[in-house]
């Protein structure tokens, strides 16, 4: 049954996928600026250039071309950047973990800030926290997260002190650990370099806060609706009716509230992979959004390309994985 | 708006409207109880007020020129001369600030108007002429899949990507912001007027012989426009923030331009050594702003959904 289903998505998910390479592919290719002109400079002689362009495959009709990439990235390969020079796989493989680890933790921390405080609203109707919540969910939708980003720089860098500079993930003097996971906080961890550990930390700890307090506003929103609407429901009228204690009834109402909430984590999740790209830019932390953003400005169209791509199936991915959780959540789409 | 007021199914606790300048005044009236009521709905449309008439008004409000530069006087401290200081290039960013809007509000309200357009119409003919014939199904199948397509992109890179393609400019911008948000519309005017067209009345205008066309003119648009015309206003809020974030890594509005992204990119380094000023007052206005379409919105979804606003009407007595 659940073997069928994800079969069934997966099936549904091939089309979705080659429309995006598709699109993506007639886009990019529109981007003016020759990558032929880019490599070898304004003084490469003619022949020279139309060499390159042959080599590379883009004196060829636009069609070929495309069936070209499409076989070549079913085995895995996105072509090279010409600004790395390095197959963009590879330079995907080593920056993804870097956004996957600042996306991830910056989505805890919005869980974190917007679960209980929904939760809390909902459950009080009047007082401070209520009246909190409704200014933060109001003001959280509108903070530019760059412009956060600075200010939290501003206090905890340039004042304080208290923060590492906004200078990449890891301090330049500190040897970063061995690759795990990829998570540079979580491979110290697994390591037991403490060094590493406390720098990765430090770095880490600006940009998710922007990110946390940001993001939070719709977790908020989501959490604080549902429980309302779970709370004022038939069965939590009846629990309360069989004098169950408070806190059993809170925990019925949130647990009935949990598959929305899960959801709209799941749109987050997705939408941060590729919407992290300024906070990556300013805390200089080499991500693949980063990568993606330079591609673009220097008409480099492979990375594009390959991020785009990645970024789809990685989406893709987290909503199948948050389908299931779904299933496990709710009884009623179990059938 | 006055069309949409008319096509809803009027609230009993409303009397019904006499014509005329006496209508329009009783509409009013009621519009500013809900406000008392509601105070900050009035915040809302303060805000959006306010940033409007400075739009308007800036270059009669602004002590100095938006892009006069005066190196003598760069990164002054707000106060004296300068209220809210200088930048590194010594621009007054009081009088940037006013400026920004100026075009921050017109390629999100132009470009929102383009999407919801575009998305409202494709919209309303799928969700109107989807049906049990195979044709039909496929070619709703077809835009509907398509509007996933666009909707699984990166935002952010995607409109990058559409900037770069088209060159750099105002109107790719508006393009970008267009192509990101035509899906949302999409959809919701799909499913409004999937429900609607099922509606009694719209099979007595059938019944009756009215054409497809008008149909859909009369009866079916105008009944369920309500959600779309709500979701405008926090959509404008978003495409400024989309706006600032493209001109901030240096996509959008080229730089001495006065616009609020850009500005807080110029401001960059400045923070980093200890200046905040530049970047930190452009960033205020721009959340400012898209806290007041974002009230604007949250009251037009009470206003313009009947059964919400029985329930508020009714709470006004």
């Amino acid at each position: 049954m659940l073997l069928r289903y994800i079969a069934r998505r997966i099936l549904y998910v091939i089309p979705q996928l080659f429309g995006i390479i598709l699109v993506s592919f007639l886009l990019v290719k529109l981007i003016p600026g020759d990558p032929a002109v880019m490599m070898l400079g304004p003084t490469a002689s003619e022949q020279s250039l139309a060499a390159l362009r042959d080599k590379m495959g883009y004196s060829k009709p636009l069609w070929q071309q495309f069936t070209y990439y499409i076989g070549a990235a079913v085995h895995g390969d996105f072509g090279s950047s010409w600004q790395t020079t390095r197959p963009v796989t590879e330079d995907l493989l080593q920056r993804f973990p870097a956004t996957l680890e600042l996306v991830t933790f910056g989505l805890l921390a919005a869980i974190a800030i917007g679960f209980p405080l929904g939760v809390a609203a909902a459950r009080l109707q009047s007082g401070p926290v209520h009246k909190f919540a409704g200014y933060y969910r109001l003001v959280a939708g509108a903070i530019p997260d760059f412009w956060l980003a600075l200010v939290l720089i501003f206090v905890f860098y340039t004042r304080l002190g208290w923060s590492a500079p906004p200078l990449g993930r890891i301090d330049m003097a500190v040897a970063p650990p061995k690759t795990v996971t990829g998570s540079l906080v979580i491979d110290s961890l697994i390591v037991g370099d403490v060094g590493a550990l406390s720098s990765s930390f430090g770095h880490l700890v600006l940009p998710v806060l922007t990110l946390g307090i940001v993001n939070a506003g719709p977790i908020l929103k989501m959490t604080q609706t549902t429980v309302t609407r779970a709370l004022s429901s038939e069965f939590v009228r009846y629990a309360e009716m069989c004098g169950l204690p408070r806190r059993v009834v809170l925990r019925q109402a949130v647990r009935a509230a949990l598959p929305a909430v899960v959801t709209i984590i799941s749109v987050l999740y997705g939408f941060l992979i590729g919407g992290a790209v300024l906070v990556e830019i300013i805390f200089s932390w080499g991500g693949a959004g980063q990568y993606a953003v330079q591609g673009v400005l220097n008409a480099d169209v492979n990375p594009v390309l390959g991020f785009v791509v990645f970024s789809a199936v990685l989406s893709l991915i987290i909503y199948l994985v948050v389908d299931l959780i779904y299933f496990a959540l709710d009884p009623r789409t179990r059938g | 708006m006055s069309s949409i007021a008319r096509s809803g199914p009027v609230p009993p606790t409303v009397p019904r409207a006499p014509k005329g300048s006496e209508a329009r005044f009783q509409r009013l009236r009621f519009f500013f109880a809900i406000l008392r009521a509601r105070p900050s709905f009035a915040v809302g449309y303060g805000i959006v007020a306010t940033v409007v008439v400075i739009a308007l008004l800036a270059p009669w409000l602004a002590p100095y020129g938006p892009m006069t530069a005066d190196p003598s006087v760069y990164l002054l401290p707000p106060g004296g001369n300068h209220l809210l200081g200088t930048d590194g290039t010594g621009m007054d960013i009081f009088s940037r600030v006013l400026f920004a809007p100026r075009i921050d509000l017109a390629i999100a309200i132009v470009g929102t108007f383009v999407s919801a357009t575009i998305g409202g119409g494709v919209g309303a003919l799928v969700g109107y002429y989807e049906g049990q014939q195979t044709w039909r199904r496929a070619v709703s199948t077809m835009v509907m899949r398509s509007a996933d397509v666009l909707q699984a992109f990166p935002v952010f890179v995607f409109a990058i990507a559409l900037v770069a393609v088209f060159g750099q400019s105002v109107k790719s911008i508006i393009l970008a912001i267009a192509f990101v948000n035509t899906p949302i519309y999409l959809r919701l005017m799909r499913i409004q007027v999937r429900s609607i067209r099922q509606l009694r009345y719209v099979e007595a205008a059938y019944v009756a012989g009215a054409s497809d066309l008008a149909i859909l003119r009369r009866h079916v648009i105008p009944n369920s426009i309500a959600p779309l015309v709500a979701q405008l206003s926090v959509n404008i809020g978003w495409s400024v923030l989309l706006t600032a974030g493209l001109s901030f890594v240096g996509a959008g509005v080229v730089a001495p331009t006065p616009e609020w992204g850009s500005m807080v990119a110029m401001g960059f380094q400045n923070v980093v050594t200890g200046q905040w000023w530049p970047s930190v007052f452009p960033g205020i206005a721009l959340c400012i702003t898209v806290v007041g379409f974002g009230l604007v919105g949250e009251s037009l979804e009470v206003l313009l959904d009947p059964e919400r606003r029985q329930v508020l009407s009714g709470s006004l007595r």
